[in-house]
Parts: structure tokens; sequence; C-alpha cells
């Protein structure tokens, strides 16, 4: 379908900066997420791509268009707002219609694609009503309806789940993933859930503070987040206190807290003596009575033990620091109790130094 | 019995919540509106009603009740008198129109000024010019448009015409006037409607292939129709009820119904007969209200 390529896009408002120097490319077909936390200007990048916000600086190409200079309506750019926008002085045909009427197809063929569309979002019967008559979810279908009727180049949508229940929006993330996989349109999500973002996307764009500052696919994000924020900001980490001893190629020696050494996956640009951040998913941590051989293992001590169904979560005290543990629930698993003296493991390729700015 | 009176309302308004009353009490919060309403609305317009169904009698006031349409009768036969009906509906919408049309686009450029000092000063702007009295703005209009007020007299000096052009003591001077009166409620009731509209439908119709005047036709004014008809009604209540506009614009030229109502009155003493133009007026009013109803439920497109 349609290549979007942001090149540098940037953007303050009376001197506040919302969006700077933003690069992206996003592959045709794919589904991107704007990912970040409130005000980081998620919803400014996609503003602009839909033509609502001129950016100080950079460019918008689809498909090689350069589009900056182009008013909306120019764009064949979709969007699906947050508050749906039905226009509530139409009924969802008319709604769904607006789009063909303003690019003047012809009425027999507007009816055909109405009907088509309705089909598609499974509200066939629902022409006659009005956006009161409509349901959160409903009112969702129809503003996708109405902008996948038109056949835009690419759809953007703007933290659309946001204001639909809890059950309704689980649903709603696979009934959109699927449709928007059936259709290959090319996709910019964006969202501030990064659950939303991880089972949804092709790939995640983290922004933080006007800034995108990480870029890949879900695995890579959560497994790999490179960046401190990224860390904090996607899913639960350990953020061990260290200090670089050794940096090679292949490996870091690094010295916690109280002396003991572990080894963690190399990375460019540490030096001996460095403070640096060992990174440890709480899921990653095995435990054992005794070291394993292969694994590397912190002597600790449960402090306390919270049962959750189907996760026991550990608070641990080692190297001098604390530690939290998730182990699935199953059969066969030892449980200990505060005070134990065990042994915490984990892959070393499982972890990531990342230097404290 | 008055203590444990009021005991049991106590424990019954505890019941009842913050406000102390119950839903079938809560028609004791109108009760002093309903008082002044009937004192000074209901039973000056009954009477008024009454008055217009007695026989002429030159100098009396109050209502005798001697059953007679003789006054409705002279009305509806002469010529002078019932056309009038014609000038003042034709005067209150060309009034009403037009104020929609110059008022819109002030109302639309105050409700999407976000800057809060902008707003506040274009908010007194329009505000300013309803506390200054009616007769002092258009005193200030007969300055302008009179015969040898500021447009005639530069225009002959400029020797752009010979003679002063009518713009006063006609229908146009009304219309004027009225324009100038009511504009502000006009402005008044379509910033909040305006406002009402969330900016995402704008968009959403401009990212659906709409330019800034499809938005504006198909979107922004169907719904801002409920403001442009409630501002027009206001409009079209306040110009044809008006003598003082009729009177300085008009110079007692132009026959709508508040002028006739004042002259049977004032210079005649004819109460009965100016009763009875007085109820046609108000039949007029309300006829207006039902013709907005009629409107609003038509473009409302079955919000209601
Ligand atoms: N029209 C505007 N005028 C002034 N400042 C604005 C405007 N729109 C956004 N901003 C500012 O720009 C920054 C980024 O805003 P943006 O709406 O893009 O954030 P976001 O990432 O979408 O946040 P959220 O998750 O809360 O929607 C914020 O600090 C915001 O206050
Ligand atoms: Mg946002």
């Amino acid at each position: 379908m349609a290549v979007v390529e942001l090149v540098g896009l940037t953007k303050a408002y009376n001197g506040h900066v919302a969006v700077s120097e933003v690069n992206l490319k996003i592959a045709s077909g794919e589904f991107f997420s704007l990912l970040g936390p409130s005000g980081c200007g998620k919803s400014t990048t996609l503003r602009m791509v839909a033509g609502f916000v001129a950016p100080d600086d950079g460019r918008i190409f689809i498909d090689g268009d350069d589009i900056v200079d182009r008013p909306p309506e120019k764009r064949d750019v979709g969007i699906v707002f947050q508050n749906y926008a039905i226009f509530p002085h139409m009924n969802v045909a008319d709604n769904i219609a607006f789009g063909l009427r303003m690019r003047k197809v012809d009425k027999t063929e507007i009816k055909l694609r109405v009907g088509e569309a309705l089909q598609q979002v499974g509200l066939a019967g629902y022409e006659r009503r009005f956006q009161k008559e409509l349901s959160g979810g409903e009112q969702q279908r129809v503003a996708l309806a109405r902008v996948l009727v038109t056949r835009p180049r690419i759809l953007l949508l703007d933290e659309p789940l946001s204001a639909l229940d809890k059950n309704l929006r689980e649903e709603m993330k696979y009934w959109i993933k699927d449709l928007q996989k059936s259709l290959g349109i090319t996709t910019i999500y964006v969202t501030h859930d990064q659950g939303e973002a991880l089972t949804m996307s092709d790939r995640i764009g983290v922004m933080n503070k006007s800034r995108v500052v990480r870029v890949g696919t879900p695995t890579e994000i959560y497994e790999r987040p490179g960046d401190l924020f990224v860390t904090t900001f996607i899913g639960e980490s350990n953020l061990l206190d260290g200090t670089v001893r050794l940096s090679t190629a292949d490996s870091i020696r690094l010295a916690l807290g109280d002396g003991s050494e572990v080894s963690a996956p190399p990375r460019k640009g540490l030096i001996a003596g460095q403070r640096v951040k060992l990174v440890i998913r709480p899921e990653n941590i095995l435990l054992d009575g005794a070291p394993i051989d292969g694994l590397a293992g912190l002597p600790a001590v449960v402090e306390a033990k919270i049962y959750q169904g189907a996760l026991i979560r550990y608070r641990l005290s080692a190297a001098g620091q604390s530690i939290v543990a998730e182990v699935q629930n199953q059969i066969g698993h030892t449980q200990y109790d505060p005070g134990s003296r065990i042994t915490a493991h984990w892959h070393p390729e499982r972890t990531e130094v990342l230097p404290v700015e | 019995m008055a203590v444990a009176g009021t005991a049991s309302q106590l424990t019954a308004r505890s019941r009842r919540g913050v406000f102390g009353f119950g839903w079938n009490r809560l028609w004791l919060l109108v009760v002093p509106m309903t008082l002044f309403f009937i004192v000074f609305f209901v039973l000056p317009v009954l009477s008024m009603f009454a008055l217009s169904l007695d026989k002429p009698a030159a100098g009396t006031v109050a209502a005798k009740g001697d059953f007679a349409l003789t006054n409705f009768i002279r009305f509806f036969s002469q010529p002078l008198y019932y056309e009038s009906i014609f000038r003042t509906v034709a005067i209150s919408i060309a009034s009403s129109v037009i104020a929609a049309v110059l008022g819109y686009p002030l109302a639309y450029l105050i409700a999407k000024t976000e800057h809060p000092g902008r707003n506040t000063f274009l908010m007194i702007l329009v505000l300013a010019s309803m506390q200054l009295d009616g007769v002092i703005r258009l005193y200030g209009l007969m300055v302008l448009l009179g015969d040898n007020g500021l447009i005639n007299g530069s225009l002959i000096r400029w020797h752009v015409i010979g003679s002063p052009l009518p713009l006063m003591y006609n229908v146009f001077g009304v219309i004027v006037g009225d324009v100038q009166i009511t504009l502000p409620f006009m402005v008044l009731s379509l910033i909040g409607v305006i406002r009402s509209i969330h900016p995402s439908l704008e968009e959403a119709a401009r990212s659906l292939g709409a330019s800034p005047g499809q938005t504006f036709r198909r979107v922004i004014l169907p719904l801002s129709m409920p403001g442009i008809l409630a501002g027009m009604l206001l409009v079209f209540a306040l110009a044809s009820s008006s003598y003082v506009v009729a009177a300085l614009m008009g110079g007692w030229k132009v026959w709508v119904l508040p002028v006739h109502i004042f002259q049977q009155v004032s210079n005649g003493g004819h109460w009965q007969f100016g009763a009875a133009i007085a109820t046609i007026l108000f039949v007029v009013n309300i006829s207006a209200i039902f013709v907005y109803q009629a409107v609003a439920a038509r473009t409302s497109g079955g919000r209601i």
C-alpha cells in the first residue's frame, strides 16, 4: 500500500517543544505504534501527518510524495479520533458516505460501498441510526468504516480504545489488528498503553519528552530496550547498580554493590570504572536453593513472598540491593518463605547493561 | 405537635440528602417565580385579552366584560391596520436573518478564540454594546443615518450624491435599528452552540476530503442550526415588539403593530382597540415559536 517517512519532524508551541527531530520510516502494510507517556508528543506527531498541525521543520513523505504543504483533505489519510467524531446530525449511512460524497463518487457506487463497509465492521442494518443510538464500540466501528470506505493510503488511530471499557478494549484490540491485517493498510497507532502496543504492532516507536527514543519490534523493545526510559516504561525491570570492571567485544564484567561480580552481554562505548545499571526482568530470575552451572547467580535472601495466583512474586535482597522476581505458580515448583537463603539466577544474555546518564 | 412535626421532618430530610427536598417537594423552589409570573405576566395578559373583547369606550381602562368582536372586525377590515401585520413580520424576519448573517462570523471568531485575553476582550465588546441603553444607541444611529447625518453629509460634500439618500424614517432605518439592538443577543446565542461543536468533527470532515467551505456547509452550519434558530426567534420577538426602534428610526412613518398600539392607547385613549392589536401581536409572536419548533425539528436530523 503505502510507505510513510517522517524526516526531522519538529513542532514547538510557544517555545515549548512538543515534537523534536522525529525520523521514522514505516513500511507498506505495517502496523506501527507510537507509544509513550502522556504529553510526550504522540498526538502532535500524528496530527502533523494528518495535516491538522503544521510542523515547524521536517518533511512527511507518503510513497515519496512530500505532503507537508498539503491541506488535510488532499492527503488521502484516514484518521480515527479518540472520541470517534461521528457527525451527530447524520445517520450512520450518511456518516460513512461523507468521504465518498466529497470525492464525487456516484450514487449507486456510494450505496454499494457503504453497504460493504458496514458489513466489514459488522454493523449491517445500522444505516439509519444516529450517533446517540450507538454504543462506544459501535461508534468506533462506524468511525473506522467511515475512514476505510474512502480507501486512504494510510490509517491513523489516536488512542482509539481508551474510551472503551476493559473487556471491549481487549476484544477490539484483536479485531482492529485483524482488520488491519486483512486490508494490509499502513497504520500508525498512538497509545500510552504498552499492552496494546505490544500485542498489536509490527513495530513500536517509543517516545519520551518529544523524541522517539527507540524503534523496534515488540520483542526487541521488550527484551532489548537499550534505553533506561524504555526499560522502565515498558514492563517491569530490576535495575541493579554496578560498576564496569572490564568491557570487551564479547562480554562485560560488572561489580555489584557488595563486591560480587557478574557477566553481561557486551555493549559498545562502556569503559572500566563507569557506573551502569544492570537490567533484569523479574520473570527472567530463576530461584534455586543452590548455584546452577552456566547461569549468573547471586546469593539472596527472601524478604517477602506475594501470592498472585498465576504468579508468585518475591522480593529478594541480593548484593546489597532489592530485587523482584516473578515465578510461574506451577506444580512441582518449590516455594520459598521469607527468610530463606537461596540463589537468584539468570541467563546473562537476558540482561542488559545501560549507562547511567 | 409542632416539635414532633419538626423532628419527623428532620429525619425525613436526612433521608432525602443534601438539598432536604424529595422530588415531590422540589416544586416548592419555583413557588416565588410562579407567583411573580402569575401576578406580573398572566394577569396583565389575561386582562389585555379581556379588554380586547370589550366594546370600544374611549378613556375606559378596566375590562367590563361586554363581549364584542368589534375591535377585531375593525382591525381586519381596514388595510391600514391589517397590512401592518405583514410589515411587522417582514421587518422582524429581515432583522433576524440579517442579525444571523452578521452575527455568525463574530460568534465563530469568539468561539474559536482560545487566547483567554483576546476572548475576554471580544466578549466585553459584545456585552458592552448591550449595556448601553437602546435609546442612546439609536440616537447614535440617527446621527449616522439622518438626512444631514455623517453618511449623507459626507456623500453630498464629496458630490457623490445630490440629495440625501433615504436611510432613515423608513423600513430600512427600522431594520438597521432592530439589527443593531438585537445583534448581541444573536451573537451570545450562537457562541454557546458553536463552542459545543467538538473540533474533531471539523478535522474529521477535512481529512475525509472536505474543503474548509464544504466542512462549514455540511458540518459546522447544520450543527449551528439550534443556535441560529434560537437567536432568530429571540431577534424576531425583540424586533416585532419594539416600539422604540419603530418610533425613532421609523419616525412614525413605518406603521408596525407596536406603533399602532401606542397610538391607540396613548394618543386616543382607545384601550380596547389597543388591547386587540396587542393580542394580535401576541398571537404573531406565539406563531413564531411554532414555526421555530417545526424548523428546529426538521433541521435537527433525528437528534431529538
Ligand atoms: N494546541 C496546543 N497548544 C499548546 N500546546 C500543545 C498543544 N497541543 C499539544 N501541546 C503540548 O505539546 C505536548 C505534546 O502534546 P501531545 O498532545 O502530542 O501529547 P500526547 O503524547 O498525545 O499525550 P496524551 O497521551 O496525553 O494524549 C504537550 O506538552 C502539550 O501540552
Ligand atoms: Mg494524545
